[in-house]
C-alpha cells in the first residue's frame, strides 16, 4: 500500500516521503481490551438544589455587600447596621427559600428590649419576627413566585427595628450576621 | 536577604559553570576568538554541554543538590586550572577597532538601564504564568523525585526542556528567582554576542543598534526577566549563526569549528521545537560552502559532522519522547505517532488557538505585534515597523545571511503567533535593520534612543493595550526580599494563593484535578490540569457532563433486526463530520429478546480511532464516554468480539444530542471474519439525563484515585459546583479569591 503511493510519485519526492509514510502507516494499535469493572447505579445521590448563601467566612463575601455591614467582624461573623443588604444572583427562580443565620446579642437586648427583625428580599418584606432572647437564630421561608428574576441581581437583607449604639460608641449595630442567602 | 543571596548565588554558579564548560570546549577546539565574543559564545556553548550533563543526572535519578553542585564546581575548577576560563589559548581572534566613545555611551547607558530593570524583575519572586507553572513546575517536580520520569498526563512535560535543564541546579540552590536569573543571563549573552558580531563584520554601530533593538524589545524584557526559554533559545540560535560565521572566516574552514555549530543547532531544538529551522540553516550553509570540495566525501564530511553533533544534543529528547510517549515529537504530530496520551483533536484545537490567539483577523498582526499587544501577549516594539527597511541590508553579504536566517526562524511563527515566538528571529532582523543604515552613527544612535524610550515601561503603558504582557514594576524590595516573598506573590501571582491553599488543605502527596491553571511550582502536589493530556481531557469531559447539557447523554440510537447469532459485532460510523464534531458513545449495549447481554470478561473490545479509551463505552456509566478524539470520519468503529456466537436482535448506543451529524451502520462477523452489514439508520429515542449525573461524574474522579478538585470562579460551570457541592459528591474545603477547592465525599 505504502509502496504503491510512493511509486506514483516522482522518485526524489518519493524518497523524501517514504519514511514519513512508513512511520504514519505503523498504526500504534493496542491489543483488544476486556470490559472494565462495571459501575453500579448510584443510590445515595440527591437532586441538585441551587444555593446562593453568603457565609461571612467566605473570602469573597465582601463582593456581595450592598450596605450596612460594618467592619466589626471576625473570620466567621460580622456586625451589621440597621438594614444589612447583600446581593446574589440566581440561575433559577423555582422553589427558592430565603435563609439566614444570625446572632442576637445579649448586651443589645438588655438595652433595647425585644427586637423585631424584618426579612427582606428585593426590599420587600418577606416576614417579621420578634426576638426576646439572645443567641444564634435561624430563619427560613419560601420565596413567593415572581419575587426573583432569573439572571438578575437579587438583594437579600434584614431590617432591625431598634438599632443599638454600644457604650464605647461607634456606628449603630443591628445583628451579628453569620450567613444569608437563597436556597432551593 | 538570605533567599535573595541564594537566588543570586544559584544563578551565578550555574552561569559560571556554563561559561566554564563552554570555555573548556573552545579551548579543546583551539577556536581563536576575541575576548568580547568568546565570553557570550562560551556561555551559550557551555549551556548546551551542561544541559546534557544534567539530563544524564536526572536520567540516573541522582539529582540531589550536592551532586548538582559538584558537577558545577568541578566544571568551573577544570576551566580555571586549565586556563580555559580566561581564554589563555584561544582569546586571540582577529583584531578589530575599539568601540567609539559615542557608541559606548549610547549603547552602554541604554542597555545598562534596561539590564538593571530586567535583573531586578528576574531576581524578584517568580510571577510569570508559564514560568511559575510548567517551566519551573517540572523542575521542582524533578528535584522532588531526584530525577526525570514519564509524566503522561502533562503535555508540557513532553516538550524538550533544554533550557529547563539549566534551571535545575539553579533552582536547587536558589529556587525560582535563580532560574529566572539564568534566563536573564542568556539575554545579556545574546546582546553581547550581537554587539561582537557587529564588530566582527566591521559594522560596530549596526551591531550595537541591532543588539539594543533586541535587548530593549518589550517582549524580550518581559521574557528575559522570567523563567521562560524564548530569549535563551534566541541566544542559542544566534550562537549557531555566529559559529557558522566563525567557521566560514577561519583558515581553510577548520572542520573542528563545526562542532559548536552542530551542538548548538541540536541544542536549539532541545530548547524549543520551533527553533529547528536553525539546524536546517546550519546544514544548508555548510553544504553550500563545501559543495565544490572533491572527492564528494570531503564535502559530505562537514555536513555529517554538524548533523552528528546536532543529534548528540537533540537525540536524547527525541529518544526520550519515543520511549516514554510513543511519539518522538510529542506532544505534536499525534495523528502520525498515535499514542494514548494526547488526543488528535486536542492537538488540532490547541494549534487552532495558537494560530490566532482569538484575533478576529490576522491583517492587523503587524500592528498587534509592534504597538498593541492586546491578543498575542506582548509586543516587539514600534521600531520593528522599520522591518521593510532591513531589505536595504541585502546589499551586504552579512545582511543577506541575516535576513535569510531571520526568514527561516520566522517561518514557524504562524504556527504560534504569540509575540514571544518572534524572539528567536529578532536578533537577525534587528541586525539587518542596523545594517540597512550602514554605519550612519547619528541615525543609528537616534534609532537606539527612540527604541529605548518607546520600550521604557512607563512610556509603554501609554500606548499598548492594557492586556499586553510587559514589565510593569521595578520590584527592588521584593528582589532583596525586604518585602516578604509570600506577600509579593499573593499580590502579584495569579493562582499563588490557590497553590498555597492546596498545600495547606490537601494531605500527603495526593494529586489535585484542576479546571483552572495553577502555578505548579508553588505546590508540592501534582496538578492535573484539565486539558494537559488525553486522560485529563477525558476526566474534564466527564465532570463537564454534570452541568453542560451539550455533553450529556440524552439520546439512544437503536438498531433492531431479526434475531441472529454473531461472534463479533461492530458499529461503523459512515458520515464525514466537520471540525470540531467528534463521534461519541456513552454506552454500547447488546440485547436479545429485551434482555441485555451481560458483559463478560472474555469479550474483546476495540475501537478506531482512539482505541485506548474504548472501555469507556462499556463501563455501565453514563458519565463517561468514548470519543473518537478527532473529527468524525467514515470508517471509525467500535468492535466487540464476544468470544463465542451470541444471539442478538437489538443494539443500543447512548449518545449526546449532537449525534445527528453521524451516520451509523451495524455489522457482524462470524468465524470467517467477513463483515456483513446488518442494519443502518438506527431509531433515535430521546431520554432524560440521569438524575445523579453530577455525582456519577465525581465518582469517576474518585475511582481514579483523585480526591480533590479545584474549580476557578470563572471556569465554565463553576456556579454549578458552588451552588450545591453536595449534589456533586463534593465538599468545599477551601476558597481563595478566584479558586474553590473541593474534596470528594465517598
Amino acid at each position: 500500500m505504502v509502496w504503491r503511493i510512493v511509486a506514483g510519485m516522482k522518485r526524489r519526492l518519493g524518497l523524501v516521503c517514504a519514511p514519513m509514510l512508513m512511520a504514519s502507516a505503523c498504526r500504534n494499535m493496542p491489543g483488544p481490551f476486556a470490559p472494565p469493572v462495571q459501575r453500579q447505579q448510584l443510590e445515595d445521590f440527591r437532586p441538585y438544589r441551587m444555593s446562593a448563601i453568603i457565609d461571612m467566612a467566605d473570602e469573597d463575601a465582601k463582593t456581595h455587600f450592598v450596605q450596612d455591614l460594618t467592619s466589626n467582624a471576625t473570620a466567621t461573623w460580622r456586625w451589621t447596621g440597621q438594614r444589612p443588604t447583600l446581593r446574589v444572583r440566581m440561575r433559577s427562580a423555582e422553589n427558592l427559600r430565603y435563609t439566614i443565620d444570625f446572632v442576637v446579642a445579649g448586651a443589645m437586648l438588655a438595652k433595647t428590649g425585644p427586637l423585631t427583625v424584618s426579612f427582606l428580599l428585593n426590599d420587600q418584606v418577606l416576614d417579621r419576627v420578634r426576638y426576646d432572647h439572645d443567641g444564634v437564630q435561624h430563619f427560613e421561608k419560601a420565596v413567593p413566585a415572581g419575587w426573583v428574576t432569573v439572571g438578575e441581581d437579587v438583594t437579600v437583607g434584614a431590617s432591625v427595628d431598634k438599632p443599638w449604639i454600644p457604650p464605647e460608641g461607634g456606628p449603630q449595630l443591628g445583628i451579628i450576621l453569620l450567613r444569608i442567602g437563597l436556597t432551593q | 536577604m538570605r533567599q535573595a543571596a541564594a537566588a543570586l548565588f544559584g544563578a551565578g554558579f550555574t552561569v559560571a559553570a556554563c561559561y566554564a564548560a563552554g570555555s573548556l570546549l573552545i579551548d579543546q577546539l583551539r577556536a581563536t576568538l576575541r575576548q568580547d565574543e568568546r565570553i557570550p559564545l562560551a556561555f551559550v556553548l557551555g549551556a548546551a554541554c551542561l544541559h546534557l550533563a544534567i539530563f544524564a543526572i536526572l536520567g540516573l535519578h541522582i539529582a540531589y543538590w550536592p551532586v548538582l553542585a559538584a558537577v558545577l564546581a568541578l566544571t568551573i575548577i577544570a576551566a580555571i586550572v586549565t586556563g580555559a576560563w580566561r581564554g589563555a589559548h584561544t582569546a586571540s581572534g582577529k583584531p578589530v577597532a575599539p568601540l567609539s566613545r559615542n557608541l559606548r555611551m549610547v549603547f552602554g547607558w541604554c542597555a545598562g538601564i534596561f539590564a538593571v530593570v530586567y535583573l531586578v524583575n528576574a531576581w524578584a519572586p517568580e510571577v510569570s504564568p508559564d514560568g511559575a507553572s510548567y517551566h519551573l513546575g517540572l523542575v521542582a517536580r524533578a528535584l522532588r523525585v531526584h530525577g526525570s520520569e514519564p509524566l503522561t498526563n502533562d503535555m508540557y512535560a513532553m516538550l524538550s526542556q533544554g533550557v529547563e535543564m539549566l534551571f535545575v541546579p539553579a533552582f536547587a540552590i536558589g529556587r525560582h528567582s535563580a532560574a529566572a536569573l539564568v534566563h536573564f543571563a542568556f539575554s545579556v549573552a545574546l546582546a553581547l554576542a550581537m554587539l561582537a558580531y557587529g564588530r566582527r563584520i566591521g559594522k560596530p554601530w549596526a551591531g550595537a543598534a541591532g543588539a539594543l533593538l533586541t535587548f530593549a524589545s518589550p517582549v524580550v524584557g518581559a521574557d528575559a526577566s522570567a523563567a521562560y526559554v524564548d530569549v535563551a533559545t534566541a541566544a542559542i540560535v544566534f550562537g549557531v549563526f555566529y559559529w557558522t560565521e566563525v567557521w566560514d572566516d577561519s583558515e581553510q574552514r577548520r572542520l573542528s569549528l563545526l562542532i559548536p555549530v552542530g551542538l548548538l543547532a541540536g541544542y536549539a531544538y532541545a530548547a524549543k521545537y520551533t527553533a529547528f529551522p536553525i539546524a536546517i540553516y546550519a546544514l544548508g550553509f555548510v553544504a553550500w560552502r563545501c559543495r565544490r570540495l572533491r572527492p564528494i566525501t570531503r564535502s559530505l564530511r562537514p555536513v555529517l559532522l554538524v548533523a552528528g553533533c546536532a543529534l548528540i544534543m537533540a537525540g536524547p529528547w527525541i529518544a526520550r519522547n519515543w520511549i516514554w510517549y510513543q511519539n518522538p515529537v510529542a506532544p505534536f504530530a499525534n495523528s502520525i505517532f498515535r499514542n494514548p496520551y494526547i488526543h488528535v483533536m486536542f492537538e488540532r484545537d490547541y494549534s487552532e488557538s495558537l494560530r490566532n490567539y482569538g484575533m478576529p483577523s490576522l491583517w492587523p498582526l503587524a500592528l498587534e505585534a509592534t504597538i498593541r499587544g492586546a491578543y498575542i501577549q506582548g509586543i516587539i516594539g514600534p521600531a520593528f515597523l522599520l522591518l521593510p527597511v532591513a531589505l536595504a541590508a541585502l546589499r551586504f553579504r552579512a545582511g543577506r545571511r541575516l535576513l535569510l536566517v531571520g526568514a527561516l526562524m520566522v517561518s514557524t511563527y504562524f504556527a504560534n503567533i504569540g509575540a514571544r515566538f518572534l524572539i528567536p528571529s529578532l536578533p537577525f532582523f534587528s541586525l539587518a535593520i542596523g545594517l540597512a543604515f550602514g554605519e550612519a552613527a547619528t541615525l543609528l544612535a537616534a534609532l537606539m534612543l527612540i527604541h529605548a524610550a518607546a520600550s521604557w515601561p512607563p512610556v509603554l503603558n501609554r500606548y499598548v493595550n492594557p492586556n499586553c504582557w510587559r514589565l510593569v514594576r521595578f520590584p527592588y524590595q521584593a528582589a532583596l526580599r525586604l518585602t516578604p516573598p509570600d506577600d509579593f506573590l499573593r499580590k502579584n501571582s495569579q493562582g499563588y494563593a490557590a497553590a498555597q491553599m492546596i498545600d495547606a488543605k490537601v494531605s500527603g502527596d495526593e494529586p489535585v484535578f484542576s479546571m483552572d491553571g495553577i502555578p505548579d511550582s508553588y505546590t508540592r502536589h501534582q496538578i492535573l490540569l484539565y486539558y494537559e493530556s488525553a486522560s485529563n481531557e477525558t476526566l474534564a469531559d466527564t465532570i463537564n457532563m454534570g452541568w453542560n447539557p451539550a455533553a450529556q447523554p440524552i439520546l439512544s440510537r437503536v438498531f433492531s433486526f431479526p434475531e441472529r447469532k454473531a461472534r463479533r459485532m461492530r458499529v461503523v460510523q459512515t458520515a464525514q463530520g466537520f471540525y470540531p464534531h467528534q463521534w461519541n458513545v456513552y454506552e454500547l449495549r447488546f440485547f436479545y429478546r429485551g434482555t441485555e447481554l451481560a458483559r463478560k470478561l472474555d469479550w474483546r473490545l476495540q475501537a478506531w480511532p482512539n482505541p485506548w479509551e474504548v472501555q469507556l463505552a462499556f463501563d455501565n456509566s453514563l458519565a463517561t464516554r468514548w470519543r473518537s478524539g478527532e473529527t468524525a470520519a467514515p470508517g471509525m468503529y467500535l468492535d466487540v468480539d464476544f468470544g463465542r456466537e451470541e444471539p442478538v436482535d437489538e443494539v443500543r448506543l447512548v449518545v449526546s444530542g449532537d449525534s445527528e451529524l453521524t451516520r451509523l451502520q451495524l455489522e457482524s462477523a462470524s468465524f470467517t471474519e467477513t463483515w456483513e452489514k446488518i442494519a443502518d439508520n438506527p431509531t433515535v429515542i430521546p431520554h432524560d439525563v440521569p438524575p445523579g449525573i453530577r455525582r456519577m461524574a465525581t465518582y469517576e474522579l474518585h475511582a481514579r484515585g483523585i480526591h480533590y478538585l479545584m474549580v476557578g470562579d470563572k471556569s465554565n460551570g463553576s456556579d454549578d459546583f458552588a451552588e450545591d457541592p453536595e449534589a456533586w459528591g463534593l465538599k468545599l474545603i477551601g476558597h481563595t479569591a478566584g479558586e474553590r477547592l473541593y474534596q470528594t465525599i465517598w
